[in-house]
């Protein structure tokens, strides 16, 4: 019995040197372990982690230990003690909490495992105890909204007058700051004569972001753009303006949903920055991949999330999502 | 006669503070914003607030008998996304009346925990807030439901229609306030409701049939969770998983500002009805004012606070009330 586990060993392994080149032969399979936020609370996550698994099942040198810690802080934490346990090669974390991880990961460090955030980063104080953040470039993404909005209002002929509000994500959440700073800041620079009248946070939330639209509308007669955290608020903001009859907003977002491009499609919703979880799923991957062998990384490893709007969405394919 | 007149308005004051703090705040709004009571932004509140009122009526119900609900969040998400997703399985005419048979197995299978297994609702009701979290993610695998062809149904009229100017939300939050208050004050079910949260001893000794009032409590929450996943699925024609998070909390604060009494036996469908527009103009009243949101939410306590305290000071014909 002994002798035939041994033996299968030996031969899987000699099998998964042959596939896989220079790097398996001298090491073996790459084991890489990843503790995702929380897994089935939304679409992107939901595909992210089938992106994950199907890149790492293409690549034969890659042995991967998929975990989820249902947006549970000390479940993660325990998920990545087990992982140093098990001694696998590389951990990616996706935090479910910025602050609360830093701890765990400290002792990956410790114990000699590259570790790769993804997704959304963890706290400054951390950054000594990583490797590489692989992820979208939020304040880039906010940056490109608010030129996305500036050009549409240039192509208008109201780049001087334009009155528009903005609709966050959850405060205090790192992508939702960003966002709104990468925008703030773009803003004035190409476009200085658009105001910003005001923001509040939707909190990720469709029907929250109805409200506060709802607010807005009744509050503010002359209202020519919206500028939303995210695309499932943006078209919560949509059907506000459709429901009070105002036409002619123009509607930018984040993060292009399904909703978001078919409103596109519709011609009722303007623009959105393009971020595919399948591109974020294989950039982690990658990213881990790379550090084993030993490539030298940017320490922000973004991956990019072009423009899209109603002239160029024929070019990307409806998102999942 | 002015004796008379003055015990009058101090009863009418004891009975209803709720509603006099409500007036006072309004004009407070209407003073900082002139826009605040336009008729577009008063009907708009009142068709926002219409969801979270739905489910209120039901939950005052499970208050009254003494019990709690901290699932209906949950359960409006449920609710929801299944009636999207039925909605291009089986048509708009079935997905409904298949979403609110399915809701209500839930409420009924609560309402058998808490009724005739005798389990704490608070504990029963926390778990099943998850559980049902979880059934929902199962049904939907975690993404967004959306509605295929939203130009080409008639569904969204539950959410978006009007009749007569006036928003089918609104209309559907009215008569169903109607026919719970009816249902509550002028049956012998509804008074059973006050006898079993009032005291159940003594109600068993009425002959009252305790679990049953209790199973049917929950019954009728769910009925009403169902009602709001319905005016929900309809308004957005599309959902989050998470569309209901958190609204349980906002439910609760909603029946106990009308002044049910969270111990059971007291509460109105009427002053359920003013706690949730108390809330809904609120936050409205505060986004046209124009406060950050981190202000917002210190505010938003003041207010509730001193909405409670009018209420009890009315009660009570004094200020102060020390505890003695």
């Amino acid at each position: 019995m002994t002798f035939n586990l041994k033996t299968a060993l030996i031969a899987s392994t000699a099998v998964m040197g042959a596939a896989s080149g220079a790097f398996a032969q001298e090491q073996g399979t790459m084991k890489i372990g990843i503790t995702q936020n929380n897994v089935g609370v939304d679409s992107y996550q939901t595909t992210y982690e089938r992106a994950f698994i199907e890149a790492a099942e293409a690549n034969d040198a890659i042995d991967a230990v998929v975990l989820d810690a249902g947006g549970d802080v000390a479940r993660q934490i325990a998920q990545i003690e087990d992982l140093i346990q098990q001694e696998v090669d590389a951990i990616i974390i996706w935090p479910t909490n910025g602050e609360a991880v830093i701890p765990a990961v400290r002792k990956a460090k410790q114990a000699g495992i590259p570790v790769v955030i993804t997704n959304s980063n963890i706290a400054e104080p951390g950054f000594d105890f990583i490797s590489s953040f692989s992820g979208p470039d939020n304040i880039t993404q906010g940056a490109r909204a608010a030129e996305i909005m500036c050009d549409k209002f240039t192509d208008m002929g109201i780049q001087d007058e334009a009155q528009i509000v903005q609709i966050s994500g959850q405060p205090g959440y790192t992508t939702a700051i960003e966002r709104a700073k990468g925008f703030e800041d773009r803003l004035p620079e190409v476009c200085p004569n658009v105001t910003l009248v005001e923001t509040q946070p939707g909190d990720w939330s469709r029907e929250k972001s109805q409200t506060v639209m709802e607010a807005f509308l009744v509050k503010y007669d002359d209202i020519d753009g919206v500028y939303a955290g995210d695309d499932n608020m943006g078209v919560g903001a949509l059907n506000a303006a459709r429901s009070a009859g105002r036409d002619g907003i123009i509607f930018v977002g984040a993060t292009n949903f399904s909703v978001g491009y078919e409103a596109m499609a519709r011609g009722e919703y303007w623009g959105s920055i393009y971020q595919s979880p399948v591109d974020d799923a294989e950039a982690a991957l990658k990213t881990a991949v790379d550090i084993l062998e030993g490539e030298e990384l940017p320490f922000l490893n973004y991956f990019d999330t072009p423009k899209i709007t109603q002239d160029n969405m024929d070019q990307f394919d409806k998102p999942v999502f | 006669m002015a004796t008379i007149t003055r015990s009058t308005i101090t009863n009418v004051l004891a009975k209803q503070g709720i509603l006099i703090a409500f007036v006072l705040f309004i004009i407070g709004f209407g003073l900082a914003n002139s826009r605040f009571l336009a008729v577009d932004n008063v009907l708009g509140v009142i068709r926002s607030s219409a969801i979270l009122g739905v489910i209120a009526l039901g939950v005052t119900f499970v208050v009254i008998s003494g019990n709690l609900d901290l699932s209906v969040g949950s359960m409006m998400s449920f609710s929801t996304i299944v009636v999207l997703d039925l909605h291009d399985k089986l048509g708009p005419l079935m997905a409904i009346p298949a979403m609110f048979a399915l809701t209500m197995c839930l409420g009924a299978f609560i309402g058998f925990l808490v009724g005739y297994l005798k389990l704490n609702s608070l504990i029963v009701t926390l778990g099943m807030l998850s559980a049902i979290h979880g059934l929902t993610l199962t049904w939907s695998g975690g993404k967004n439901m959306d509605i295929a062809d939203k130009q080409g149904t008639w569904f969204g009229i539950f959410g978006r229609g009007d009749v007569l100017g006036i928003p089918v939300p609104i209309l559907f939050f009215a008569l169903l306030a109607i026919v719970l208050s009816i249902l509550l004050a002028r049956t012998p079910f509804g008074r059973k409701v006050y006898a079993v949260g009032g005291n159940g001893t003594a109600a068993t000794f009425s002959g009252i049939p305790r679990a049953r009032i209790v199973f049917l409590s929950y019954v009728i929450s769910s009925f009403c969770v169902a009602c709001a996943g319905l005016l929900q699925a309809s308004r957005s024609l599309g959902s989050q998983n998470t569309v209901g998070q958190g609204l349980e909390l906002e439910v609760l604060a909603a029946v106990i500002l009308g002044g049910a009494s969270l111990l059971g036996g007291a509460g109105t469908v009427f002053k359920t009805v003013i706690g949730v527009l108390i809330l809904g103009f609120i936050q409205n009243g505060l986004l046209l004012v124009g406060l950050a949101f981190y202000v917002q939410y210190v505010v938003t306590w003041v207010i509730i606070i001193l909405a409670v305290w009018l209420d009890i000071a009315a009660k009570r014909g004094r200020f102060l009330s020390p505890i003695a």
